[in-house]
């Protein structure tokens, strides 16, 4: 009986690893392919054998930032880096603000407050997109790189629901003491509640980061101009004969997300759990 | 509400004259019993929000209806209407109106206030009290006016203009200068109707019902597996094994997206294999790749969807209560019904509000076909392909082909699938029914 269950263990682990080593190749081998086909010599797609270039060599990267007359990457990078700084510090700071008074005032419009953000987010986000651009057209502001932020950060407080869900876990004993203590609603926030909620902020700004980091929909439509392209835009009007162009291009831009995301896994692991629970 | 309307209607006709100056010129009651400041700024209000209504308040309102009756004409010169202009400052003035009327009522219900503490013998409260509250008790108006203003004009005001839109018989040809009406629900029964719109849709429809049914199953189910995978106790180096579904995850997905397209298309690696083995090359995403190009759709998605579930399943699954898997093993379960009647009814009831989330974002899910195989327009379908969701349909419609009120009316049938659907999965979900099962 024992030696039984040995075996069935140790078939048991196999099946397991096996699983995991699949599991690591499905999920590492794309990233792997486009990785090394941005060091491919060639540049052209057909002239891989199989997944893999012929010659490596990191001509591509140089030319990314040095053949610019037909596919400026660097303007786009600076571009997407103004974007997403610029909407992440606005969006950060209206979602925690937000999500902090929803999650500790009691006031007659919340409940009315909270289901109109319910019904707001069931429409699809496209629908709203299509009036903004009718909007900006009238208003001229198409190619404004400004009016990109303008309309991230003004969309980030309609998903302040994780964060509201922090804001509900710190007890409420605190501020009670602090206003004790003769502290006004302001203060009780930025001296008490913001020092606690690092974690918090980290995801929102982490989140209000990469979606215009990585988002190409908004760009597209607004930014007609090559120069004033975002990354996402202009990576999508490459010619497929520029793959390894194209691969150079994302490996530049997914690099420092990678990063980010391998030192924040942690937060982000608890601040969806916390949020999704409560949601 | 009503009630506290009447009394505040009982309490203007009981007050003095003061207060009744104020319903005629703001401010009148607060001023003359010497809140100054606070008084000046009704009045100030009120001038402005007349000045703005005599200048082009009234007028807006009135193209609201109309939506211009006047035609460019350039012969002879004349400025015609713009009728998506005055639509759009047509809402803008039913806002203004609406702000100005909440505050009027504020300015009476102020005004009564103050008689009120001036006639129990208290001093009415000074301008600095009033601001300072702004920062203690009513802190959080001080901080929503800067979030609901940018909602308000970047999300409510698009959503409002687009459900109007769908009334009108904007787009095609016609587009300013010509003159845009009212149609009723005309562009709801021509989706419906028109054999130009109808057999696309319903086809559309159908395939996007079965593609986030599908895609939603098997994300959910392989994220929860590979959490489950990675959670088992013989696994070492979890941190590392777990590494590789988060790069997936990090990775922007419309890298992803194009990666894979180029994966599969005619001169990608997979092709390229094919035909290093002799076999012809295969057009995965061509105009006649019907399932080929569904079901890669669906493999992609998965890959892309899978580590954030998995990572949300993880945080989850440590919160189970591990006793009950104790004495589950000591009754003799195997781990097949220890998952089934354990695991995976406690993971459902945790995760139905996100289960839903990607159901709804499935079902929306623009990117995946919007990159695999864009801009393809296939007989029998109006501007559409046999793998665009109808999403993508809206996309094509409205941005690339200026359909606009039928792409408007699109939308509002999304809008109304996805909330059904939300609506009833909610009310019948184990966490809506039974609160406290696992609490």
């Amino acid at each position: 009986m024992i030696k039984q269950n040995k075996a069935s263990k140790i078939i048991d682990v196999t099946l397991t690893y096996a699983c995991l080593i699949a599991v690591a190749f499905v999920f590492f081998f794309p990233c792997l392919w486009i990785v090394l086909a941005s060091f491919s010599k060639s540049g052209s797609i057909y002239s891989f054998r199989g997944f893999f270039p012929t010659s490596y060599s990191v001509g591509t990267f140089k030319k990314l930032f040095t053949d610019t007359t037909m596919y400026n990457y660097p303007r786009w990078f600076v571009n997407t880096l103004f974007v997403a700084v610029g909407s992440c510090l606005l969006g950060t700071f209206l979602t925690i603000l937000t999500a902090y008074t929803m999650s500790r005032f009691d006031f007659k419009a919340r409940k009315p407050m909270m289901k109109s953000t319910m019904i707001l987010s069931m429409f699809p986000s496209f629908m709203g997109m299509t009036a903004i651009y009718i909007l900006m057209t009238q208003f001229g502001m198409i190619n404004q790189i400004w009016g990109l932020i303008l309309i991230y950060a003004a969309g980030a407080p309609m998903g302040y629901l994780t964060q509201k869900g922090f804001f509900d876990t710190i007890p409420k004993a605190i501020d009670e003491a602090a206003k004790i203590d003769g502290a006004n609603a302001a203060q009780i926030f930025w001296k008490i509640n913001l020092p606690l909620s690092k974690p918090i902020i980290v995801y929102t700004a982490l989140t209000s980061f990469t979606w215009p980091w990585s988002d190409f929909i908004l760009p597209k439509l607004l930014l007609k101009e090559k120069d004033l392209y975002t990354v996402a835009v202009g990576l999508m009007s490459l010619d497929e004969t520029e793959f390894a162009r194209f691969a150079a291009g994302s490996v530049f831009i997914a690099v420092p997300i990678v990063i980010l995301y391998f030192c924040l896994v942690k937060n982000m692991v608890n601040g969806i759990a916390e949020g999704a629970v409560k949601g | 509400m009503t009630n506290r309307f009447k009394t505040l209607i009982k309490n203007f006709i009981e007050s003095s004259w003061r207060v009744k100056l104020s319903a005629v010129l703001m401010g009148g009651a607060q001023i003359s019993y010497g809140c100054i400041g606070k008084g000046l700024l009704f009045f100030l209000t009120e001038v402005a929000a007349v000045a703005y209504f005599v200048n082009r308040g009234i007028s807006d309102i009135e193209g609201f209806f109309t939506l211009g009756t006047t035609k460019a004409d350039a012969w002879t010169g004349t400025l015609g209407d713009n009728s998506v202009v005055m639509l759009l400052m047509g809402i803008f003035a039913w806002i203004v109106l609406g702000i100005f009327v909440a505050i009027y009522v504020t300015n009476l219900k102020d005004a009564l206030a103050v008689e009120a503490d001036v006639k129990s013998g208290k001093k009415p409260k000074s301008f600095l009290t009033e601001l300072k509250e702004l920062l203690d008790k009513k802190f959080y108006i001080t901080v929503l006016v800067l979030p609901v203003i940018g909602v308000c004009i970047f999300n409510v005001l698009p959503i409002i203009f687009m459900i109007l839109i769908s009334f009108t018989n904007y787009g095609g040809s016609i587009v300013p200068p010509e003159l845009v009406d009212w149609v009723g629900i005309d562009n709801f029964k021509k989706i419906l109707t028109l054999s130009k719109f109808a057999p696309t849709f319903i086809r559309i429809l159908g395939w996007n019902v079965l593609w986030a049914i599908l895609s939603t199953t098997l994300n959910y189910f392989a994220g929860l597996g590979l959490a489950l995978l990675l959670n088992k106790d013989c696994v070492k180096g979890k941190a590392f094994w777990r590494a590789f579904p988060v790069l997936a995850y990090a990775i922007p997905g419309f890298i992803t997206l194009l990666a894979f397209k180029f994966m599969f298309s005619y001169g990608g690696p997979i092709n390229e294999i094919i035909r290093m083995n002799g076999g012809t090359a295969i057009g995965f995403l061509d105009l006649d790749a019907k399932w080929s190009a569904r079901i890669i759709g669906l493999i992609v998605n998965c890959w892309i969807s899978v580590p954030s579930i998995m990572l949300l399943a993880t945080g989850h699954l440590s919160n189970r209560d591990m006793s009950l898997y104790e004495a589950a093993r000591i009754d003799g379960a195997t781990p097949l019904q220890q998952f089934k009647k354990l695991t995976l009814p406690f993971m459902l009831f945790a995760t139905t509000p996100v289960l839903l989330g990607q159901f709804i974002g499935n079902f929306n899910n623009f990117g995946i076909f919007y990159f695999l195989r864009g801009g393809l327009y296939l007989d029998g379908y109006f501007l559409a392909s046999d793998t665009d969701l109808l999403i993508n349909w809206l996309y094509n419609l409205s941005i690339d082909n200026n359909y606009y009120c039928i792409g408007a009316a699109i939308s509002l049938i999304i809008f109304a699938i996805t909330s059904v659907i939300s609506l009833v999965v909610y009310v019948n979900s184990p966490s809506f029914k039974e609160e406290d099962t696992f609490q």
